[in-house]
């Protein structure tokens, strides 16, 4: 339960990853030494021919490149800054008004809004395939029966409105689609309603305390087929609030991407605080911040969705645009029970595929049948995984079964 | 700091195995008292051989034993297997116990014991653990002792008089006498001790379904079909109210409740697909009615399902995804099916019996 809102906007050092899972190859745009602004560019990531931005989120002096492990555990470089606390902006333009799209997309990539939701469904901010349908998440969930932050909707609905627009015009959206929860307060539903009045926007309202993949349905209703791994591939640009009201910064205000909120929460923290933090501060940081573990011993670290985030095995890392949220637990070994073929994890599954004929097949090695099964399709949701009574690690099988069949 | 990794995700739902598992042993434990005691009060023949209170006895002691001989032959297996570690955490112990308890509700009140003892041992070893015991077998080992006792110790159980069997001579034009009331409350000659009120067993009914340890697209769907199935042969063959009473025989006698409770969606043994779900159910309903129509046995389910559980693997292997198209096909064949077998075997019965016609349906006047 997250009891605490907390800021942390002010490090010693910013740790910035240069490179990420899709852009692995980066060129450096700052020497050692040099002194940098706020949105300055300290490097470019090429993701094909295409190259990203990525930005100072302090300013003061680069103190050189290291290599540090990032939030999937692999070893990247990271440039580092020290902070000299001025926050020393770089001036941007500013927008009123109608925006070319044209202009918004360069303003986004360039401010630093690319990569900022990753868990889940949600999909990276760009214009290179075609976008028909926008869908905006403002929901903040990381467990079940849930750590939710309505404060920012409540007092920037306007803004995280005017965001969505922004975003819908600059993917050129037919249809914008707002998700909010059955159990948002009444004040934050009121305040939402009331700014999308008259746009383009429409609301869908969603049981959050039902784990069923219902994200992924709305995707499929919207395009009226089933929609792949990757929503942008379908034409559906999936994001969240937090980005519509970054966007709304970046256009409105020339404000780049420098702090996001993260949800720490877990039984190994003396309390559980949502975050104001800035961009590229390292992890042990917030720790220290918040008071320390509890316990020494055996914990877990898991970062970003709880069905289908990741587990990291040091707390060496700095907190990078797309993380939102951060679970450190006492390690529970759970004990797997055998498979009662109860059927749950068929029924629950949002591509409709059978992960439990996948897991039988696997077991069965029989390439042929894992094929017919569709298991392509998975979208590695993890909710077979969640529903299964006998705590079976359902997707793991049915990856091993995607891996078989390559 | 370093941390220990395992894989997403770190919540689990509320559901848990070993839950299903215990609800389903409160609900045995609570349905076992009630056919003890129901036992002791229905009424016997003049000439029986046994009063109430010997029958109740030995239901229970059927119970007792058929627990303690599956537990111990689940024991002795582990012991051989060099497994006996596992019988150290309490979980393990609930699976045997309510396989023991089943078997002995599923056999009549006159099963000589040492019957029990060979059928308990044989559904436990050959239904089960042969299979790499629970979550793997593929014949409900319930069902395997239950027939294994039917086929070997068929003499010895003989059973006389159920209503299911009234039923099949009334269409030959002898006489029924049944009330409703002891129909609702189990108070009859049952083809099982576990054959009871159906009151009750549609109140564990529920219970089970909210634990969740019922399949309620099976249990329905089974109950369903037979009531469909039943419906069609009592319209061809009776007036109207012939066809509600035999509709209602073959609804709450017999182990119509008991297999839509405990039997039909046993988990491990049942597909694990929606339409496969419901194509067993149906299939496992018209074989229910099939036998009870056509062939000499007082009851049909422990074969019905028996069979169902045979064809489970076969589903399981060749459905490929659960998709709207294919529910709505499944539902519309699993219809036209139904309504053809009701047909035919109505037809069948009432060539039968096309002179009683008139005279059953008034005989069936007496029971409302
Ligand atoms: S198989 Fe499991 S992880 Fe994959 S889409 Fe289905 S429910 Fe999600
Ligand atoms: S949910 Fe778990 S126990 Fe049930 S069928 Fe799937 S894998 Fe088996």
């Amino acid at each position: 339960m997250i009891t605490e809102n907390k800021t942390y906007l002010d490090p010693r050092k910013v740790y910035l990853p240069i490179t990420d899972e899709d852009a692995r190859v980066a060129s450096l745009q700052v020497a050692e030494e040099d002194e940098v602004k706020v949105g300055q560019i300290i490097a470019k990531k090429y993701r094909g021919k295409e190259a990203i931005p990525v930005i100072a989120t302090v300013s003061g002096k680069v103190l050189g490149v290291e290599q540090r492990i990032d939030r999937f555990g692999k070893v990247i470089d990271h440039v580092i800054i020290e902070n000299d606390r001025k926050n020393t902006l770089e001036a941007f333009d500013t927008f009123d008004g109608e925006v070319p799209t044209q202009i918004i997309r360069n303003q986004l990539l360039r401010l630093g809004i690319h990569q900022v939701s990753l868990d889940g469904l949600y999909t990276d901010i760009r214009f290179d395939q075609p976008i028909e349908h926008l869908m905006v998440d403002a929901i903040y969930t990381n467990e079940p029966f849930i750590s939710l932050d309505y404060d920012c909707i409540v007092k920037e609905a306007e803004e995280i409105t005017d965001g969505i627009l922004l975003l819908a015009k600059a993917c050129k959206a037919k249809t914008v689609t707002l998700l909010v929860d059955k159990f948002m307060n009444q004040e934050a539903l009121d305040e939402i309603g009331k700014a999308i009045s008259d746009t383009i926007i429409e609301l869908e309202v969603i049981n959050s305390k039902k784990m069923n993949g219902v994200d992924y349905k709305i995707a499929r209703k919207l395009i009226n087929r089933r929609p792949s791994i990757n929503l942008l591939d379908d034409g559906i640009m999936f994001t969240t609030v937090f980005v519509a009201r970054s966007a709304y910064q970046v256009i409105r205000q020339g404000l780049p991407l420098t702090t996001r909120k993260v949800a720490l929460t877990g039984d190994a923290f003396v309390t559980n605080a949502l975050y104001d933090v800035r961009i590229g501060t390292l992890f042990e940081y917030l720790v220290e911040d918040l008071g320390g573990y509890t316990d020494e011993e055996a914990l877990s670290c898991h970062i970003g969705n709880f069905l289908s985030g990741n587990q990291v095995e040091s707390d060496a890392f700095s907190i990078a645009a797309h993380i939102d949220s951060i679970d450190v637990s006492r390690y529970r070994d759970v004990e797997e029970d055998v498979c009662i073929k109860c059927g749950d994890c068929n029924d629950i599954c949002p591509t409709d595929i059978l992960p439990q004929n996948i897991m039988d097949a696997e077991l069965r090695s029989v390439n042929e049948r894992i094929v017919e099964l569709h298991t392509d399709d998975c979208i590695e949701c993890g909710l077979c995984t969640y529903v299964c009574p006998s705590k079976i690690n359902v997707l793991e099988w049915v990856r091993r079964a995607k891996r078989r069949v390559g | 700091m370093n941390f220990t990794t395992t894989k997403p995700p770190v919540k689990y739902n509320q559901q848990r195995s070993l839950k299903r598992a215990l609800n389903l042993n409160i609900a045995l434990i609570v349905l076992a008292i009630a056919s003890v005691i129901l036992r002791a009060l229905t009424p016997l023949a003049e000439d029986a051989a046994m009063t109430n209170l010997d029958i109740a006895f030995k239901a229970f002691l059927m119970m007792a034993v058929g627990v303690i001989v599956s537990v111990m032959v689940e024991v002795f297996y582990a012991i051989s297997e060099g497994t006996i570690q596992k019988f150290e955490v309490y979980k393990r112990w609930i699976d045997p116990i309510n396989t023991g308890l089943l078997i002995a509700l599923l056999l009549p009140s006159t099963t000589p014991i040492y019957a029990l003892v060979i059928s308990v041992i044989v559904g436990v070893y050959a239904g089960k653990l042969v299979f790499g015991g629970y979550g793997y077998y593929i014949f409900n080992p319930v069902l395997v002792a239950v027939l294994f006792a039917h086929l070997t110790f068929g003499g010895q159980m003989d059973i006389t008089g159920t209503p299911l069997l009234l039923m099949k001579e009334a269409v030959f034009g002898s006489s029924v006498e049944l009330s409703l009331q002891s129909l609702l409350i189990g108070n009859y000659t049952a083809v099982a001790i576990g054959s009871t009120s159906v009151l009750l067993l549609f109140a564990v009914f529920v219970y089970l379904c909210v634990t969740k340890v019922i399949d309620l697209r099976i249990s329905i769907t089974y109950l369903l079909t037979i009531f469909l199935v039943s419906l069609g042969i009592g319209f061809i063959n009776f007036t109207t109210q012939g066809m509600l009473i035999y509709t209602l025989v073959n609804m709450i006698t017999g182990l119509t409740m008991f297999g839509a409770v405990f039997l039909v969606s046993e988990s491990v043994s049942s597909p694990t697909s929606r339409e496969t779900k419901i194509a067993y159910a149906v299939i496992v309903g018209i074989l229910v009615m099939l036998i009870r129509v056509l062939s000499a046995e007082p009851e049909g389910v422990v074969f019905a399902i028996l069979f169902g559980n045979l064809l489970t693997p076969f589903m399981n292997r060749t459905v490929k995804r659960s998709q709207t198209k294919g529910l709505i096909k499944t539902v519309v064949i699993s219809i036209v099916a139904i309504v053809i077998v009701s047909g035919a075997i109505g037809f069948i019965v009432q060539s039968r019996i096309i002179e009683n016609l008139n005279e059953t349906a008034a005989l069936f006047g007496g029971i409302l």
